[in-house]
């Protein structure tokens, strides 16, 4: 990781129009991304992180969806503002993607050596043969056995596992600057996910690439990255070194979700401590702090207006009005 | 929970239910309400058409054959009809030289007086035919209500039968699983592998002469075509089966009658009414159909099928008499289309079979 | 892929033999035979008769000669009404027509209501979509014999486009097959073209067309290499029912502009109550029926590969 910024989310916020009224999925995220880093977005499920990163690549399903605001600022260009013939050109490329459900994800109809060749020969200007090739050394990188033979296979001939190990090295066949994965163990047997996690921690460090893991599992950041920003409801509300966040947790929606995590070293027959509430429907929400009603420490102020996010040192910013004054 | 309940952010949080839900969504499909109302309509008239001003759809007047539709008398249009065909023969006899035609004059010159003498004379010369008449001078508009009265009803009680039939194989083959499940399926595959309407044909074909062939058909088109109710209930009640509140009322020690009909069956009531929409305008289109092909319902009772049939001889000159039936045959399927469309819509939302 | 292959084809033996025998029988249960129609035939010349058919046989060894004969012999007997033509001769003379009026339906409805269903799913809630649903709704709503004699008083009676009825051996040619493979066609195409619209429209939402996207590639590519080949294949399997319903529809279609197809000798037989025509009849149309859905599957099985190594 070096001080280089190869990606700058500002203020990005994008608003789906339903009948029931705006849904504001993301709704003004803010974060850099450095190279070589590898930054964990944790938060419940529907709180933007996956909206937040398909925003990033434009591929926001438009309509219903649309990015209302804010820049993404990639190699000094700002991606939202892009053709979607120049954004191309970076999609798989310079920034690819791996999803959730390796079951789902690859196309069933075609070999996976079409599929890995076709980006390939895209993105490289290679022959097919070269691409082949190519694919052959990625899969094998992935940890795929005999991929000569398994890359004329079709997706429903691997077992889920393999297919993501398929996803990453077609994913990572382009030396993108930034890999961007979603999910990408949720779906996955538990012996499985720490292999993928591995692959992933492995292979990134070794070719140099920038990684936004999202995930709602903070054991996966604990082990895997270097910054984490904390999402809920659509914002980030809180954003550190992971060694801060884990150590010295500010704003009481990340402590409750540490507290929330089951320990084996505290054995005493104490309850698992579980965070009350339900996260809140994102439909019109008033400017407030959207976690107030679950909150412990919640105060007066909480209820009028969302708290501007807060620099506490080393890199670690809040939005909480604990830390911040009311004005 | 009260009606307005509202939560820490002023969202409104009012439970809805299923049907409610289903309810405001077909409301806001402006065409599957139009589907509803035209269904209606067509319901209420077909109910209530003993009762209505109607000429009895039976009674023959040779007097009024085969007039196009107008809100005039029927006398007054015939003798007009006529005088027509009389000017067409006498512009043929005077100026064209064709001399051979004086007899046909002479005879519709007759026809004539002897129409105008009955015109006083005969109270049904004041009839109004809106939609004209058919060959035999019933009244369009009194034929094409009846005709419906008997499409619709064999639409209904062929669906009643068939989705009866349906839910209680499929959901024996769905529940009971093993063998039981893979003999009735393999019947319904070998059915499925069948044309059903040939079936049906044999079937009508069967009946011995002078039989009531309404009944006849009634069972018939119900037997073969449960087949698609009895798939879609059994393929739900398997993915229903296996789902965690049947497994937390089987925990609970209900019996398999009760599972099947108080917890599977009202699960699968959305896809049935979806299906059962979508069936009926088949089921009419079918009779209608074996009524076109003449192995449908027996005269004189008479099918919007029937109607379309009679008025395709002779289409060229008396087009009213196929489209009148036609119309209104082809607005009540695409209104019954529409309101099964808007339905499924409704009520599964996440449908994958939205063809 | 061969072994699914035979293991198909085999599968198609129980069940014509299921069609056979079903058929046989219901047609024997039937009350009143042809011969007890209309007028009463003096006892010794209907035992003539009844011996002649071997209708005096008991029922057992009648379905076992008929069994031998229909599977050994591929021959389906004498007619009961049209007197010195067999059954056969009578089908193979009509069949050809009639399958070639279904093939050509079947091609316009397929090509036609596929591209309609795909333009709609691509140009979704844009004029194009609104057109072809249009179009298709009617299709689907308005039954093949209005559509037929309405077709039939435009086109023919009142602008003179078209001859009014006739087949391609008939003096007018070849433009005697538009009104009946349009009419045939028309609720196929409408079928085709709303499943084609929907299934395009959920593929277009996988995670693996936005795996697709998300690798850059172009939206001709994404939709012509991976959206279509999965898009089709509930088109596919539609096919073996569109089969069926086009066989049916082909009765309707042959009265209509009176084209001497199979179906027009089926529903003779049908009121003439000429129960071996029947009988071959329903056979012929299974046997091409369960052929086209043996077709169908193989089809499918070339398409998806996840079929064919089960």
């Amino acid at each position: 990781m070096t001080e280089e910024i190869i990606l700058q989310v500002q203020d990005l916020k994008t608003y789906f129009h339903t009948d029931e009224g705006i849904v504001k999925a993301v709704d003004g995220v803010t974060f850099d991304l450095h190279k070589g880093e590898t930054l964990g977005i944790v938060g419940e499920s529907g709180s933007g992180k996956s909206v937040t990163n398909l925003s990033i690549i434009n591929m926001i399903p438009n309509p219903p969806g649309k990015i209302a605001g804010g820049q993404v600022m990639y190699a000094g260009k700002d991606l939202v503002k892009l053709t979607i013939n120049e954004l191309r050109s970076i999609r798989g490329n310079k920034i690819s993607m791996i999803f959730q459900d390796p079951m789902t994800s690859l196309n069933p109809y075609l070999r996976i050596s079409t599929q890995m060749i076709e980006t390939i020969v895209l993105h490289q200007k290679l022959d097919k043969k070269t691409a082949k090739a190519k694919a052959i050394d990625m899969l094998k990188l992935a940890g795929i056995p005999a991929p000569e033979k398994r890359i004329d296979q079709y997706p429903h001939q691997f077992s889920g596992g393999m297919r993501q190990r398929v996803m990453i090295a077609m994913g990572l066949s382009c030396n993108p600057e930034i890999l961007i994965a979603d999910e990408p163990t949720s779906a996955l047997d538990v012996t499985i996910q720490a292999q993928i996690l591995d692959l992933i921690k492995d292979l990134t460090a070794r070719l140099g690439t920038a990684v936004i893991l999202i995930t709602h599992s903070l054991g996966v950041v604990a082990g895997m990255c270097d910054t984490i920003c904390v999402m809920y409801a659509g914002r980030i509300v809180e954003r550190g070194p992971t060694t801060e966040i884990f150590d010295k947790p500010k704003h009481p929606y990340t402590q409750g979700l540490i507290k929330s995590v089951p320990r084996l070293d505290k054995t005493s027959g104490d309850r698992l401590y579980s965070i009350r509430g339900q996260p809140p429907n994102v439909i019109d929400l008033p400017d407030c702090c959207p976690f107030y009603p679950r909150c412990d420490k919640a105060m007066d102020v909480c209820k009028r207006k969302y708290p501007l996010s807060k620099d506490v040192g080393n890199g670690h910013a809040v939005s909480c009005w604990l830390y911040t004054e009311a004005k | 929970m009260a009606t307005n309940a509202v939560n820490e952010f002023n969202q409104q949080v009012k439970p809805v239910s299923l049907w409610a839900d289903a309810w405001k969504r077909l409301r806001k499909n402006r065409m599957s309400l139009f589907g509803l109302w035209v269904v209606g309509i067509y319901f209420l008239v077909a109910l209530a058409a003993p009762i209505l001003p109607l000429y009895d759809y039976t009674e023959q007047n040779l007097n009024h054959v085969n007039l196009p539709p107008s809100l005039k008398p029927a006398g007054v249009v015939a003798v007009a009809q006529e005088q027509k065909a009389i000017d067409q023969i006498t512009d043929l006899v005077k100026n064209q030289g064709r001399a051979d035609l004086q007899p046909n004059l002479d005879q519709k010159i007759a026809e004539m007086a002897q129409l105008q003498a009955s015109l006083a004379a005969d109270p049904t010369s004041n009839n109004v035919y809106i939609f004209g008449t058919d060959y035999l001078g019933r009244d369009m508009l009194s034929r094409v209500i009846y005709g419906g009265r008997i499409s619709m009803m064999i639409g209904l009680v062929g669906t009643i039968t068939a989705v009866l039939v349906g839910i209680i194989i499929g959901a024996i083959a769905g529940y009971a699983g093993g063998r039981l499940d893979n003999f009735l399926m393999r019947f319904v595959d070998i059915m499925y592998g069948l044309p059903y309407m040939l079936i049906v044909i044999i079937l009508m074909s069967m009946v011995p002469q002078g039989t009531n062939s309404t009944v006849v058909l009634f069972v018939a088109i119900a037997l073969v075509s449960w087949l698609t109710i009895a798939r879609v209930v059994r393929g739900q009640i398997i993915s229903l089966k296996n789902s965690e509140f049947v497994e937390a009322a089987r925990s609970m020690g209900a019996g398999t009658g009760r599972i099947i009909f108080r917890h599977l069956l009202p699960n699968t009531l959305g896809v049935i009414i979806i299906f059962s929409t979508l069936q009926m305008p088949s089921f009419i289109m079918n009779e209608s159909f074996l009524s076109f092909l003449g192995l449908g319902v027996s005269a004189p009772a008479a099918s919007w099928g029937t109607l379309v049939s009679e008025g395709v001889q002779g289409m060229e000159l008396y087009p009213w008499r196929l489209l009148v039936p036609a119309i209104a045959m082809t607005l009540f399927l695409f209104a019954m289309n529409f309101l099964g469309d808007g339905l499924r819509d409704a009520l599964d939302p996440q449908s994958k079979n939205r063809a | 892929m061969m072994k699914f292959i035979i293991r198909r084809l085999l599968s198609l033996i129980p069940t014509m033999f299921i069609i056979i025998t079903l058929s046989f029988f219901l047609i024997h249960i039937a009350p009143g035979g042809p011969f007890s129609g209309e007028k009463k035939l003096p006892p010794h010349v209907l035992a003539n008769i009844l011996k002649k058919y071997h209708m005096d046989e008991p029922l057992g060894a009648q379905y076992l000669r008929y069994l031998n004969d229909v599977i050994l012999h591929f021959d389906l007997g004498p007619s009961y009404r049209y007197e010195d033509q067999s059954v056969n001769g009578l089908i193979s003379a009509t069949m050809p027509r009639s399958i070639f009026l279904g093939f050509v339906s079947l091609l316009l409805s397929v090509a036609l209501g596929g591209a309609a269903g795909i333009i709609s799913a691509l140009r979704q809630n844009k004029w194009q979509d609104y057109l072809s649903m249009s179009v298709a709704v009617i299709g689907i709503s308005v039954p093949l014999f209005v559509i037929g004699p309405v077709i039939q008083l435009i086109f023919a009676m009142q602008l003179h486009w078209l001859p009014v009825t006739g087949w391609i051996n008939s003096r007018a040619g070849w433009v005697t097959l538009i009104m009946p493979a349009v009419t045939l066609a028309f609720p196929y195409f409408a079928y085709i073209a709303r499943l084609s619209r929907g299934s395009v429209l959920e593929v277009l939402r996988s995670d693996y067309i936005r795996t697709a996207r998300a690798k850059g590639l172009k939206e001709s590519v994404v939709i012509g290499k991976h959206v279509l080949k999965g898009a089709m294949l509930p088109v596919v399997s539609y096919l073996g029912p569109a089969f069926a319903g086009i066989i049916t529809g082909s009765i309707v279609v042959e009265t209509v502009f009176q084209i001497p197809g199979v179906g027009r000798i089926f529903v003779q037989s049908a009121l003439n109550r000429d129960y071996t025509l029947i009988m071959g009849d329903i056979i012929t149309y299974s046997a091409v029926l369960v052929f086209a859905n043996f077709l169908v599957d193989v089809i499918y099985g070339f398409l998806d590969p996840r079929i064919a190594y089960k």
